[in-house]
């Protein structure tokens, strides 16, 4: 899987390319950005193509680092099978999920401007 | 113009208990699922596509609806959080809506409309805010007019909302539906005359009596001597035996009601009858009376129960020699404690009483050595083979927690001996090990099952023995 990173003000946003599954899991772990408690970072799914549970649980652990409600992982552009996946296991529920990458990168400039 | 439609499940959180095997979102409504009730009110507005958008599952009605292609609309799904306001939930979705105007449809809520009116000119025209709004919820146009030249009827459509909130809200709503008929709204069924829709395959003997209005579904089968009507919806999958009588009440799909019996405003579902206005229901036990008719067949999960017997089979001759080598020296210190515990079972129906054995931490190395080797999973895999529970799979719930999901008899829960929490070493506490669960449940096979367990039985023994 290719990760990509830019960063718009704030906000860091982390393109996935490829599968995201237990071979590619341990690189999210690796992400500064992903990691850090006080970034907020949006997460590109749109040319993610796989995700199985140890990816899941790959978002899913980096998004319990980010404890402060002003940061968090936000999904933008996802594909309905990633998004299935999301529903079946309510995965959904612990995201906000967008289907464009610039409305969530305001999204999350405004939440971390407005809970200061 | 495109349409959000916004449910949100605490809006029909109410309908989980009382009709528990059917998506709140496709409760029928006069024999047609609420879902598309909101569908055709935005075709008729002329919306170009529709995006349902829910914090629940939406696999169900995904599966029923599809891409909207039934309806020659694009239906898409998404999701939203409860707190969501209506600028976010148009952020959430700016790609889908564009720069269009959306109206967004918020709320477990009938539309009252006539299909013979001019909905679209209306939608067009109207100023940003709510079109039509009840508590439950509202009608809310969003974005500049497109047609702001275009005038809006002089006499406004018929519109208005009612919330479905509760019992008596639902079938009062039903009977409404009927009463107006096909005038108002799109109704499935065929009707040779006003107030009367029958579906397919219905078989009607000689001496039925139906009296208008009435609703009938597909697959029924009225026996000899009943009487149906007025003011009945009968719904697919229905037998109504002999010489019995329904009136004024809504039964619906997959009920099977009786011999000689009398059945005067009420609603039936399965085994289920309940008394509209106050919302009060018994559960017949009698199958004779009223009883569900299933749809699911038990031969489905056969080849799954087979290979997890068989591999619960090879389990128990491996660790029968450690079990009967460590079980008595550990029982006999008090190291080996066991404690019973009602769980629910994978049909929701019925519970299952567990014996789960805790073995003292602080045992030693005999106690050390049969939690690692699962031998406090030891007799649960005898539950295995007579097929009351998986060999790997959900963790038990308890019956007496407040899981309404699996009260419902969801697919997503199956007991198991061992979970898939415990195969990926997901925390095996808390909201996060249903994520994993939920995920094997609905993708692994049942060799994949087989793989599962030995991860979760070597992650024991890692986990116990470093321990």
């Amino acid at each position: 899987m290719i990760i990509t990173e830019i960063s718009k003000g704030d906000v860091a946003i982390i393109a996935f390319n490829g599968t995201l599954d237990a071979s590619s899991a341990p690189e999210l772990r690796k992400n500064r950005a992903l990691n850090d408690p006080l970034q907020t970072v949006v997460v590109d799914l749109q040319k993610l193509d796989f995700i199985d549970s140890s990816g899941l649980g790959a978002i899913v652990g980096v998004a319990r680092l980010k404890d402060d409600r002003r940061f968090g992982i936000l999904l933008s552009c996802m594909n309905d099978r990633v998004r299935k996946v999301f529903e079946i296991t309510n995965a959904q529920k612990l995201f906000h999920i967008f289907d464009d990458t610039k409305a969530a990168v305001e999204y999350g400039a405004t939440r971390q401007s407005t809970c200061k | 113009m495109k349409t959000l439609l916004a449910i949100r499940e605490q809006d029909y959180a109410w309908t989980r208990e009382a009709f528990p095997s059917i998506h709140p979102l496709l409760l029928p409504l006069c024999n047609k699922p609420f879902i598309e009730f909101l569908i055709d009110f935005a075709i008729l507005t002329k919306s170009t596509a529709i995006r349902l958008l829910s914090d629940g599952q939406l696999s169900a009605v995904e599966a029923w609806c599809g891409n909207g292609s039934r309806w020659g609309i694009p239906v898409s799904y998404g999701s939203l959080h409860d707190e969501d306001c209506m600028n976010t939930l148009i952020d959430k979705n700016r790609r889908f809506c564009e720069k269009e105007r959306v109206m967004v449809i918020s709320g477990f809520n009938f539309i009252r409309y006539d299909k013979r009116q001019d909905y679209a000119g209306m939608a067009n025209a109207l100023p940003d805010g709510d079109w039509a709004n009840c508590s439950g919820g509202a009608i809310t146009l969003a974005g500049s007019p497109q047609h702001p030249e275009g005038r809006a009827p002089e006499a406004p459509p018929v519109l208005s909302l009612i919330p479905l909130d509760t019992m008596a809200s639902y079938f009062t709503t039903s009977m409404e539906t009927l009463e107006t008929g096909a005038d108002h709204y799109v109704l499935p069924g065929y009707g040779g005359e006003p107030g009367c829709a029958i579906g397919r395959n219905v078989v009607i003997s000689k001496s039925v009596e139906i009296k208008k209005p009435v609703s009938i579904g597909n697959n029924v089968q009225l026996q000899s001597g009943s009487v149906i009507g007025p003011s009945t919806i009968i719904g697919s999958n229905v037998i109504i035996d002999r010489a019995s009588s329904v009136s004024s009440s809504i039964i619906l799909d997959n009920t099977y009601l009786g011999e000689h019996l009398e059945v005067n405003g009420r609603i039936a579902s399965g085994n289920l009858l309940t008394e509209p206005l106050s919302g009060v229901s018994i559960a017949m036990e009698d199958p004779h009376l009223l009883s569900g008719i299933s749809q699911n067949s038990p031969l489905r999960s056969l080849p799954r129960k087979i290979v997890h017997a068989l591999a619960a089979a090879l389990l128990l001759m491996l660790l029968c020699i450690p079990y009967l080598l460590l079980w008595p020296p550990l029982r006999l210190t008090g190291r080996w404690k066991s404690k019973a515990l009602e769980c629910l079972s994978s049909s929701g129906k019925q519970n299952l009483t567990l014996n789960i054995i805790e073995l003292t931490p602080s045992g030693g190395t005999l106690s050390a050595l049969a939690g690692a080797l699962s031998l406090d999973r030891f007799a649960m895999l005898f539950r295995v083979m007579a097929g009351q529970l998986s060999l790997i799979g959900s963790t038990p719930a308890e019956a007496a927690s407040n899981t309404p999901d699996l009260r419902a008899g969801k697919p997503l829960y199956r007991p198991g001996v061992f979970s898939y929490a415990e195969a990926e070493e997901w925390p095996t506490s808390g909201s996060e090990r249903a994520i994993v669960e939920r995920f094997h449940l609905a993708h692994s096979t049942a060799l994949q099952d087989v793989t599962l367990t030995l991860k979760a039985f070597f992650n024991r023994l890692h986990e116990k023995s470093t321990s």
